[in-house]
């Protein structure tokens, strides 16, 4: 009897294992908590942005472009979040396919760059998206841009200018969310609406801002920044599945527009 | 092979040995890896990231990474490890932490997670070791 109680035992133990063991595995809060979150890797692209907001229509790219920007900023916070900004001009300029506007920005791009004294490949990037702008080489100027942002951060971490390389990719989220906020109000769809729900990208960035050294951190323009990050944060924690309705992506081109605001025509920042 | 992707493999190469300080050849030689398995998804049309995360690996120890990813999009998660490291098994999971079905490929050392998100935000990428013994591995993803 008690043989048999033990096999009996034995085989409710298995049958509960195989029951658990049907369930999708899970990772704990802690785990999720200690996950690597790193720059290149865990903030997206502009053109990531725009390949999902493409999908159910092709927005009207060109109506999304923005005045030329100045180009003599002296204030490096400054100048590293409109150099952001400038490459998500660039992604937009490349997917409506305008080769004059890619040159534009790239010139302005390179402009800017040599303001913080990165290096000199630069120069030799800038060849590079005039040549595939002239040849209408769309997807490799894409490529181009992305190694652009990339090569800026590299140099500002080469110049230990760590702190800025946060603010390029700052720039760039916040001018990309603007852009695409604003052709979804145009052309509003669920679907579309979907891409402006990012809560732990936001979440990241006011960490990261929150490690800058004192000394930049408490430049007028960065404290302006993160502040209005706090509101932006709120906007795009939709639940998750649930599409923003209009005047919720109202909201946020709103926010997203001051902050762009800001960081382009500041003026007294140190 | 694209043209692209010879270009981007070469660059690895000639960064290994430029900027040998800050990444190991090891990485570099499973970042070569990884850009050879994210290589046939560029030929179906998707674009790759310029970043990738190097690290080491121990056998039942999962690496994590945090992604944040589009709703619409479709990703590859595309990874590369090096000798002693004999299979290595790579997943996603939402930002609750329970895994998502992916479409998946693996090959001794090499392996890819690929998925479409129904939901824009957060997500993690784990790497596992299966076995092999401790080693360096690197990702890379696509999207399109």
């Amino acid at each position: 009897m008690n043989a048999l109680v033990r096999v009996g035992a034995i085989a409710l133990l298995i049958g509960c294992c195989v029951v658990i063991g049907a369930a999708p595995p899970r990772l704990p809060p802690d785990q999720m908590a200690k996950a690597v979150r790193n720059d290149a890797i865990s903030i997206p692209t502009p053109g990531e942005l725009f390949a999902a907001l493409e999908k159910p229509g092709k927005p009207d790219w060109s109506g999304q472009y923005r005045g030329p920007i100045p180009t003599t900023y002296r204030n490096r916070a400054q100048i590293a979040l409109n150099l952001g900004g400038l490459i998500a001009d660039g992604f937009v300029a490349v997917e409506a396919k305008d080769s004059q506007q890619v040159k534009n920005i790239g010139s302005d791009i390179i402009k800017l760059a040599k303001a913080l004294g990165v290096s000199e490949n630069l120069l030799r990037r800038g060849n590079s998206l005039n040549e595939f702008a002239e040849n209408d080489e769309w997807d490799a100027l894409q490529e181009e841009l992305e190694a652009t942002q990339n090569e800026v951060k590299f140099s500002m971490q080469n110049h230990s200018d760590q702190d800025l390389v946060i603010l390029v990719s700052v720039g760039g989220w916040v001018r990309g969310t603007q852009v695409v906020s604003a052709a979804i109000m145009q052309n509003y769809d669920e679907r579309s609406a979907k891409v402006l729900r990012q809560p732990a990208l936001v979440s990241f960035i006011q960490t990261k801002l929150n490690d800058i050294s004192p000394e930049l951190g408490s430049e007028p323009l960065l404290k302006d920044v993160k502040e209005k990050l706090v509101d932006v944060e709120k906007l795009v924690s939709f639940p998750a599945g649930k599409a923003p309705s209009i005047e919720d992506v109202r909201k946020v081109n709103a926010a997203v527009g001051k902050m762009m605001e800001t960081i382009q025509n500041k003026t007294d920042a140190k | 092979m694209s043209l692209r992707l010879s270009i981007l493999l070469m660059s690895v190469l000639l960064s290994g040995a430029s900027f040998g300080q800050t990444e190991s050849d090891r990485d570099v030689k499973a970042r070569k890896i990884a850009l050879e398995v994210a290589g046939a998804f560029t030929n179906d049309g998707f674009k790759m990231r310029d970043g990738h995360w190097c690290g080491a690996l121990k056998p039942h120890d999962l690496a994590l990474i945090a992604v944040n990813l589009y709703a619409g999009n479709q990703y590859w998660f595309s990874i590369g490890a090096i000798d002693p490291a004999r299979k290595v098994a790579v997943n996603v999971y939402d930002e609750t932490g329970k895994q998502v079905t992916t479409e998946n490929y693996s090959e001794g050392e090499k392996a890819a997670a690929g998925f479409s998100p129904t939901s824009s935000g957060q997500y993690f990428v784990s790497v596992d070791l299966i076995e092999g013994n401790e080693s360096n591995f690197c990702l890379v993803y696509s999207y399109k």
